[in-house]
């Protein structure tokens, strides 16, 4: 990594540190707008006990006292508090741990995108205008059409009832999270739509890759159609989609909210529902800043691959 | 049998005919042989709030407690109240005042720790000390709301004569206080020295220290994943039953946990109160292989929809102060009275159950007040003159109530959204538009939402619910309807106050419910008659129970013990 790069990466990192500030900053003071606290029941709870666990909570305190215990906590011990619903829950653990849930979620899901993309949009490419191509092609625009919880429906009334029936219950799709062979098909709802997209990219890219001089050289020097496809064609090609890396990978990290909820995965997609439904300040704050650093550092990491790709990058 | 029981046991008996006829308990799974894998497995959308008993108000989490924990009383599962710790059922003086509880000298928590009366004094203590919503069922004992004020730091009406002997002294009789008692929540006993030592906020954090006297306890907890429990060895009360495991997927939404029951990955769906949704009841009712699967129990929720009393067109005495009289002896002037009553009439409740709750199944048309059907305080059938649908009436009340016009125009339903509140407040717009002609605007919100401005008395038309929690009508009047309720913040959220009706329901509270209910039944017929609350239905409870799990089911309030529970070869 040269000097350039990381003087780039900190202050990328910097930027990542201040946007998940004033991201949490605009949070804290939307979610204190919203009717109601996590603290209201439909049975009477004695006035006192609520202004103690008020007290308990520091929601007692004006918004920017608060706002700066919140913060300090977070920077000098990170500490993001305790959730007000789930009484003696500690966020920060939490956090983490669903975290690694959707993380695991989502690097399924973009090898799912990247695979099936990109093997979809080379194939059409190398044999365009044949079956093949018109086939990935419907495809791509099919799987781009059709939303990720769309998929998520489909995938569950065929894998987990479907499957379940026409195999006497030998092989089917167990809701849930724990297990390994709980990961690919909600990854696989995550990540066709996305996939579709790189489909696309990639056709276009390669079509216009492979009619260059130097992959014509390729050919003529007598190399493999392997060689000249993976080593010379489809690594050039791949700068454009990298390039939509970022913006695929928030669109998967956000889209996790969704399928999360409907295969039932204890991620950080559904903490974000369901704490703001209940008003659980602490971890909506908690959650958003999460995200927004989350994103920052997922569009951080696809910049530092393009001088990887292409030596012509340099930062 | 008294003919209160009669009626309450008819009232059980029609409505769990008429739920259940068609969707019959669970049978097949082939012989009786228990499977050798005795796990049960369920799921809860969201966490449990606490699964401390001093601290728990949600019904969800009394599922557990009532595994974990024991009372000196409970619930069966004909919601008849039995020993559970205590040995016997207790003493009571004749001025009602003083109550003996005998208690089980077998008694332990599951680490080995004996229980003796002073544990159920340090654990009641500890109840009131914090002070949360199910405290209030010790408030009665005296010198225990000095412990909920901080002004004291133990409850001078409690006594231990000896290590199994425990005696409360109450301010005044209390006729339903074995009712509360019996609620697995705040009366339950906590085992001190691992309390203590776990530390007062973190003992339910870790099963290691989550310690309670129950025939399960606790084997891990993954905050907001999953809980496990395992029956206790050698548990004091003999066998802890068939069930080895009990897994909970907590995060699950009904619709998923539908699709993982019926590819066999959860043996039940609906306990802990997770029922599962409208759309699927439908499905497998409709169907009648699955329908075998399903069972459909009476529940514990009152619909309504609740009227200001204070401000808004229907208010008895606009402008009035929260708290203050609004009806009785001291208000005959009600100019809401007939707004109320023509908008209650004005509903077919048939229809709504119906268009609302999957043709019926998931709720009941409620025309018996609002105490739910098979409930102490149910008025029976037709029992609430108001909540008849008969339009003709109801447009004559109509126009006497409103002859100008101009309060019935800008009207507003607030409710929380959920798939039924949507239904139920699409159809009422629907009825009250075609019957009374009349256009109310629906306002949903989320519940915190709606229940912040219904605590501040300013929701002119909304809706209303009530999940009973333990057998008896002062559960209602007291939490709901009196007038140390109507002021702003408290729980009676029309802020309805008749002091007339108020007398009668304090007398009552004083007498065993035999005596009271003919009391508790005119105070409700108070209520109805001022239309506070205009019932629409009686929850249910349905379950989807695969064929071969055996003892599964509702009482009403709760669900039947795991200690019943078994699983047949399949």
């Amino acid at each position: 990594m040269t000097r350039g790069t990381l003087i780039y990466a900190a202050q990328r990192l910097v930027l990542i540190t201040v946007t998940a500030v004033v991201v949490s900053s605009i949070v804290f003071v939307g979610v204190h707008q919203l009717p109601g606290t996590a603290l209201i029941h439909e049975r009477d709870t004695n006035p006192a006990t609520t202004a103690a666990l008020m007290h308990y909570y520091h929601l007692d305190l004006p918004w920017p006292q608060q706002y700066w215990l919140w913060l300090t906590g977070v920077v000098l011990h990170g500490d993001l508090g305790e959730s007000l619903v789930n009484r003696g829950l500690q966020i920060t653990p939490l956090l983490i741990r669903e975290t690694q849930v959707s993380a695991t979620l989502g690097i399924a899901a973009v090898l799912i995108t990247v695979i099936v993309g990109m093997s979809l949009g080379t194939l059409a490419a190398i044999r365009q205008n044949t079956w093949v191509d018109y086939t990935a092609s419907t495809a791509a625009v099919v799987g781009y059409s059709v939303p990720s919880f769309v998929w998520a429906f489909l995938l569950i009334l065929l894998t987990v009832g479907g499957f379940y029936r026409w195999t006497g219950g030998l092989i089917y799709e167990d809701i849930g999270w724990g297990k390994l062979e709980q990961i690919p098909v909600p990854a696989l709802a995550l990540g066709l739509p996305y996939a579709a997209i790189v489909a696309r990219l990639t056709r276009a890219s390669m079509l216009e890759v492979i009619r260059q001089d130097y992959v014509r050289t390729a050919w003529a020097k007598g190399l493999r159609s392997r060689v000249v496809i993976l080593r010379h064609a489809l690594r050039n090609a791949l700068i454009p989609v990298i390039s939509i890396l970022g913006p695929l990978v928030t669109g998967i990290i956000t889209g996790s909210v969704v399928i999360e909820f409907l295969f039932g995965i204890p991620g950080l997609g559904k903490e974000f529902v369901t704490s703001i439904l209940s008003r659980d300040y602490n971890v909506v704050i908690g959650v958003f800043t999460f995200y927004a650093a989350l994103v920052g550092f997922a569009n951080l990491v696809v910049d530092l691959l393009y001088p990887v790709l292409d030596p012509r990058i340099r930062y | 049998m008294t003919r209160s029981r009669v009626s309450r046991f008819l009232a059980v008996a029609v409505g769990a005919i008429c739920l259940v006829t068609a969707c019959g308990p669970s049978n097949g799974g082939g012989g009786s042989e228990l499977a050798a894998d005795q796990t049960l497995r369920f799921n809860m959308q969201d966490d449990v709030t606490s699964l401390d008993p001093a601290d728990v108000d949600a019904a969800v989490d009394i599922t557990f407690l009532s595994e974990v924990f024991s009372g000196l009383y409970k619930f069966d599962n004909e919601l008849k109240i039995v020993p559970d710790a205590a040995d016997g059922m207790p003493q009571v003086s004749s001025d009602g005042k003083t109550w003996t509880f005998k208690l089980n000298k077998n008694v332990k928590f599951s680490n080995g720790d004996k229980v003796t009366a002073a544990d159920w004094i340090w654990s009641w203590t500890r109840t009131l000390r914090r002070n949360h919503a199910y405290a209030s069922n010790l408030y009665i004992i005296t010198g225990a709301q000095d412990v909920a004020n901080g002004a004291a730091t133990t409850v001078s009406g409690l006594s231990a004569p000896d290590d199994y002997t425990l005696v409360a002294k109450l301010d005044a009789p209390a006729g339903y206080w074995l009712s509360q008692l019996a609620m697995p929540t705040a009366a339950e006993v906590l085992d001190r020295k691992v309390i203590e030592a776990a530390g007062e906020d973190k003992w339910t954090e870790q099963a290691a220290t989550y310690i309670g006297t129950g025939p399960f306890k606790m084997t891990a907890r993954t905050p907001k994943q999953s809980m496990d429990f395992e029956p206790v060895k050698d548990w004091w009360g003999g066998s802890t039953g068939a069930l080895t495991k009990v897994h909970v997927d907590i995060g699950v939404d009904p619709a998923a946990a539908v699709q993982k029951f019926e590819s066999g990955g959860y043996e039940i769906v609906g306990m802990a109160n997770q029922a599962p949704g409208p759309d699927d009841v439908l499905r497998y009712k409709n169907d009648p292989t699955k329908s075998k699967l399903l069972n459909v129990y009476p529940g514990a929720r009152t619909t309504a929809v609740g009227f200001n009393f204070v401000s808004g067109p229907f208010a008895s005495k606009p402008g009035a102060k929260p708290g203050d009289p609004t009806n009785g002896a001291s208000n005959t002037n009600d100019p809401g009275l007939a707004g109320r009553r023509a908008f209650s009439l004005a509903i077919d409740r048939k229809q709504l159950a119906d268009i609302a709750c999957a043709h019926a199944i998931t709720c009941q048309p409620a025309t018996g007040g609002p105490i739910t059907i098979g409930f102490k305080g149910y008025l029976g059938e037709n029992g609430d003159p108001w909540a008849k649908f008969d339009v003709a009436q109801a447009k004559q009340l109509l126009e006497q109530w409103d002859p100008s016009g101009t309060k019935r125009k800008g009207l507003e339903y607030r409710y929380n959204t959920s798939p039924g509140n949507d239904k139920r407040a699409q159809n009422l717009q629907a009825q009250w538009k075609q019957n009374l002609g009349v256009d109310v605007k629906l306002v949903p919100s989320d519940f915190p939402t709606l229940q912040a401005d219904r605590k501040k008395k300013i929701v002119i038309i909304g809706r209303q619910s009530w999940g009973i929690d333990y057998d008896h009508p002062q559960d209602w009047f007291d939490n709901l309807f009196s007038c140390d309720q109507a002021k702003v913040g408290r729980g009676n959220d029309e802020a309805y106050c008749n002091p007339d009706m108020d007398k009668i329901t304090a007398d009552a509270n004083t007498k065993p419910i035999d005596q009271a209910l003919p009391e508790y039944v005119q105070a409700m017929k108070l209520l109805v008659n001022d239309v506070v609350w205009m019932t629409i239905d009686y929850g249910t409870q349905p379950y989807l129970t695969q064929s071969y799990v055996k003892g599964a089911g509702y009482n009403g309030l709760y669900d039947f013990s795991w200690l019943g529970i078994k699983i047949l070869k399949h």
